[in-house]
């Protein structure tokens, strides 16, 4: 299982060599990146049947925690880790139009440059996913951040420069609350292991120092995964970036920050009102994204609005106690991972005003087709995966039968109602009979091919419905065995911080 | 003896939360770009000082054994390890936001964020072929294509 550190390790290091092997073959360096990605995806899909019986824990350097730093692989962490690196192959940015290149060798330096980021972001998101150290989730989280502001402005518009810039502001605040948490956490605790940190967690942590680092924390990781204020940058940045990128950045980034998120719940943080201010925040999240999608006229941030909106769905899902809300947050978190990459890609040519979209159902039938598809299941229409989601998280959230709960509910059921409304004003426009002045593009080839074999996954996740919940039910309960996690690391009892 | 402790420790603590105050107060209250930068630089720097007091304390000295001599109070290396990190990663950041800056200032000609923000507005706006959404930063009555005119492309250097 030691391969595992492979996922982290091989595009890091393949990154960093990319412009050398450039310097001798740029055939090689062209394809290296997505073979370095293929193998790290088929490591990860090697392991994941043994990480059925038994998760495991990679001490590095061989240093047993807490000294050393601790990689720790469930079914969980793996499929996170899987979705960023088949993420990146899949909406593989080193292809794909550059606004600013007029020179042939800027062109081949910016898709190299794009080729790197990617892979960091690879590397760096399966990091994140797999840590088991707090201090590594933050410059694992850190470098994830950092990649994506270079992948961002790599687009090389002024709007894009500016869009990174206003992003890079909201992060680096986030970023300090964040880091300011984990400073709270170890002068209560005395350790960044999360293993650790769950056996110390009932004694040390659950007091208001510990509520105070959940909020910190919350905020500082909130900024990636879209959550309620800290969010004013999501719409700027999906409607500057590449479609590539933002499909990356809503589908795959966002759930590393909710993992990190859920993770710090199950393992560390048990106050009630963590609960309770993770639910405020996601109907705050639910109500503002889906309002704002709902009078957005354009398609790039009709969907970025709307991403704002599942994540809230998520946050809501997550604050039900117990296994019930990681199961349900899981399955929309997974939902959304396979839907809003397809959507992002299919807005690449459509990405102008809604109206515009009129009659466009003539130029790419199987477009349209994928779009109304992917609209019904966002909205939850039965037998599509995306009613089972939400079925997973209203059902809990009424049978708590709390006031609070009741009005999430209802939020949720009334969003659903809003993203009828603007999806099928978009749907109704793409079958307009009466084309726009202006010719509609046909899809790349890739990006469709791309988009429907995304659309395909939630299709045959129908077919698979009992087995598939069978899996979610299993990861979530893996996912919330606090003593498994804490007997797999199994950390020395030192009492470190001993100088107080 | 620990009352001397517990006061420098607490002098430490006011000093780093007010930094990090002062901090949030430069990023939310401040329109000017670089003084929003250096917002988050104090915010920063005041984490990194919170982040060193988690365990600091005047007497203990460097975690270093020599000759077999264990000193009886050891600072603990942890969170200075990570102030190190955290300081690399800011300060990288840093040159980031201001290289950031520069582009932003020669595309948009101003460094306000207010500016910079309808301005950025306006670019998506244009590039999208829809009218501005009603938005009280927006002046009035400017049609679309007037707007057109903002979008500007930079070349890279």
């Amino acid at each position: 299982m030691k391969l595992l550190a492979l996922m982290v390790a091989l595009p890091l290091l393949t990154a960093f060599l990319l412009s050398v092997i450039n310097s001798i073959s740029t055939f090689a360096a062209r394809w290296a990146g997505p073979v370095v990605l293929l193998v790290t995806a088929a490591i990860g899909l090697s392991a994941w049947p043994h990480l059925g019986d038994t998760p495991q824990a990679v001490q590095w350097g061989g240093f047993q925690a807490p000294l050393g730093i601790t990689l720790y692989a469930d079914q969980l962490a793996l499929l996170f880790a899987l979705a960023i690196t088949i993420g990146a192959l899949l909406l593989w940015p080193g292809r794909g139009e550059d606004r600013t290149e007029e020179h042939p060798d800027d062109h081949s330096r910016n898709r190299l440059r794009r080729a790197s980021l990617a892979l960091l972001l690879a590397g760096t998101g399966s990091g994140l996913a797999l840590s088991g150290d707090l201090f590594n989730i933050y410059v694992f989280y850190e470098l994830l951040t950092v990649v994506s502001y270079g992948l961002i402005a790599g687009r090389g518009t002024s709007g894009s420069f500016a869009a990174t810039l206003r992003y890079l502001v909201i992060s680096g605040f986030g970023a300090a609350l964040a880091l300011a948490g984990i400073a709270l956490v170890y002068q209560a605790a005395g350790t960044l292991n999360l293993a650790q940190l769950a056996q110390l967690a009932p004694e040390r942590l659950n007091n208001s120092q510990g509520f105070a680092a959940f909020v910190l924390m919350l905020i500082g990781f909130g900024v990636k995964a879209e959550l309620f204020p800290v969010n004013f940058w999501v719409p700027e940045v999906y409607a500057t970036a590449s479609s590539r990128v933002s499909a990356l950045l809503a589908g795959v980034v966002s759930k590393l920050a909710l993992l990190i998120i859920m993770r710090l719940l199950i393992l560390v943080f048990h106050q009630p009102e963590a609960l309770t201010v993770l639910l405020v925040l996601g109907v705050l999240g639910v109500a503002s994204g889906e309002l704002a999608a709902w009078r957005a006229r354009d398609v790039n941030r009709l969907l970025a609005f709307s991403s704002i909106g599942q994540l809230g769905v998520m946050f809501i899902a997550l604050s039900i106690p117990g296994n019930a809300g990681v199961l349900a947050a899981l399955a929309v978190a997974v939902h959304h991972l396979f839907l809003k990459p397809s959507m992002f890609l299919l807005a690449e040519r459509w990405g102008g005003s809604i109206k515009g979209l009129a009659g466009a159902a003539k130029t790419s039938p199987l477009g349209a087709a994928l779009f109304v598809l992917l609209a019904l299941s966002l909205i939850g229409v039965p037998p599509l995966p995306g009613f089972w989601a939400k079925l997973l998280v209203i059902m809990p959230l009424l049978a708590l039968d709390q006031p609070l709960y009741y009005f999430a509910a209802f939020i949720v059921l009334a969003a659903a109602a809003l993203e009828a409304n603007y999806l099928f004003r978009v749907v109704l426009t793409l079958y307009d009979k009466a084309p726009a002045a202006t010719p509609h593009k046909a899809h790349a080839t890739v990006d469709l091919a791309t988009a429907v074999f995304l659309g395909a996954g939630l299709v045959a996740a129908v077919f698979m419905l009992a087995p598939l919940a069978e899996r979610f039910d299993f990861i979530a309960a893996q996912a919330t065995d606090v003593s498994t996690y804490i007997q797999t690391v199994a950390p020395l009892s030192l009492e470190s911080g001993s100088v107080q | 003896m620990s009352m001397d402790i517990i006061d420098s420790n607490l002098i430490l603590t006011i000093a780093a939360v007010g930094l990090m105050l002062i901090g949030i107060g430069g990023i939310v209250i401040s329109n000017h770009l670089v003084r929003i930068i250096f917002g988050i630089a104090l915010l920063e720097a005041g984490t990194n000082l919170l982040l060193l007091l988690s365990t600091y304390h005047p007497e203990a000295s460097a975690p270093i054994i020599v000759d077999g001599n264990v000193p009886a109070l050891m600072a603990d290396p942890v969170p200075q390890a990570l102030v190190l990190t955290a300081i690399v990663i800011g300060v990288g950041i840093l040159a980031l936001a201001l290289s950031l800056a520069i582009r932003v200032q020669r595309a948009y000609g101003t460094l306000d964020m207010r500016e910079v923000r309808l301005k950025l507005e306006q670019e998506i706006s244009a590039e999208a072929g829809v009218e501005m959404p009603s938005s009280s930063h927006a002046p009035a009555g400017v049609p679309a294509a007037a707007v057109t005119a903002a979008v500007h492309r930079v070349t890279p250097s």
